[in-house]
């Protein structure tokens, strides 16, 4: 889903309590340069936003690099 | 849509202090991880900051903060009046040294230190 938002995009997606729904992405991509990390993490949040509003996913934390 | 008062009140807020923490819970009493972690960091940057309590009007500050900043979960840190982030970026900004740079401070020697006594909460009504 990430990287359908972001191509070119390396996802890294970790089920923090097996549940799956407390995940932690790590997110590197190309598209990240020249944004403030907040900028980079409203990307990736609004990437998943969908899985937010339908419950499927509780909680995400995100850590993101600049890629390419 | 937000409500306008409370939304006039919250960019007031960011405006008067120049390092401002929506939290849950206060300084002193926690009431999320997250928050916490936030809070670790500044008391370990040894800086001054206005801190919020969300949780008496969650919903009401989310739509508020949504429309303020694009952002909705909670904490969130503003410097100078932008939006730094929650915890992962605080945590990332703070071991990095960039925290220190946008705060003007000193990166602290050490990480996770807990002397300086945490600011008063401030009220938001």
């Amino acid at each position: 889903m990430i990287e359908a938002a972001l191509p070119g995009a390396e996802v890294e997606v970790v089920d923090e309590t097996g549940a799956g729904d407390h995940l932690r992405a790590t997110v590197s991509a190309p598209q990240f340069g020249g944004l403030s990390r907040i900028d980079q993490h409203r990307l990736v949040k609004a990437a998943v936003k969908e899985r937010f509003d339908d419950g499927q996913i509780h909680a995400l934390s995100i850590k993101t690099e600049v890629s390419g | 849509m937000a409500d306008p008062q409370l939304k006039k009140k919250v960019e007031e807020l960011i405006a008067e202090n120049p390092v401002l923490l929506l939290m849950k819970g206060t300084p002193e009493m926690p009431r999320c991880g997250f928050s916490m972690r936030v809070v670790q960091v500044l008391e370990a940057m040894d800086v001054e900051y206005g801190a919020i309590d969300v949780l008496p009007a969650l919903q009401p500050l989310r739509e508020v903060t949504a429309e303020v900043a694009d952002w909705q979960t909670f904490p969130q840190l503003y410097v100078n009046g932008e939006l730094v982030g929650g915890a992962d970026i605080v945590e990332e900004m703070f071991e990095s040294g960039e925290l220190a740079e946008a705060l003007g401070v000193e990166q602290p020697a050490v990480t996770t230190t807990q002397q300086a006594p945490p600011s008063p909460p401030l009220q938001i009504e």
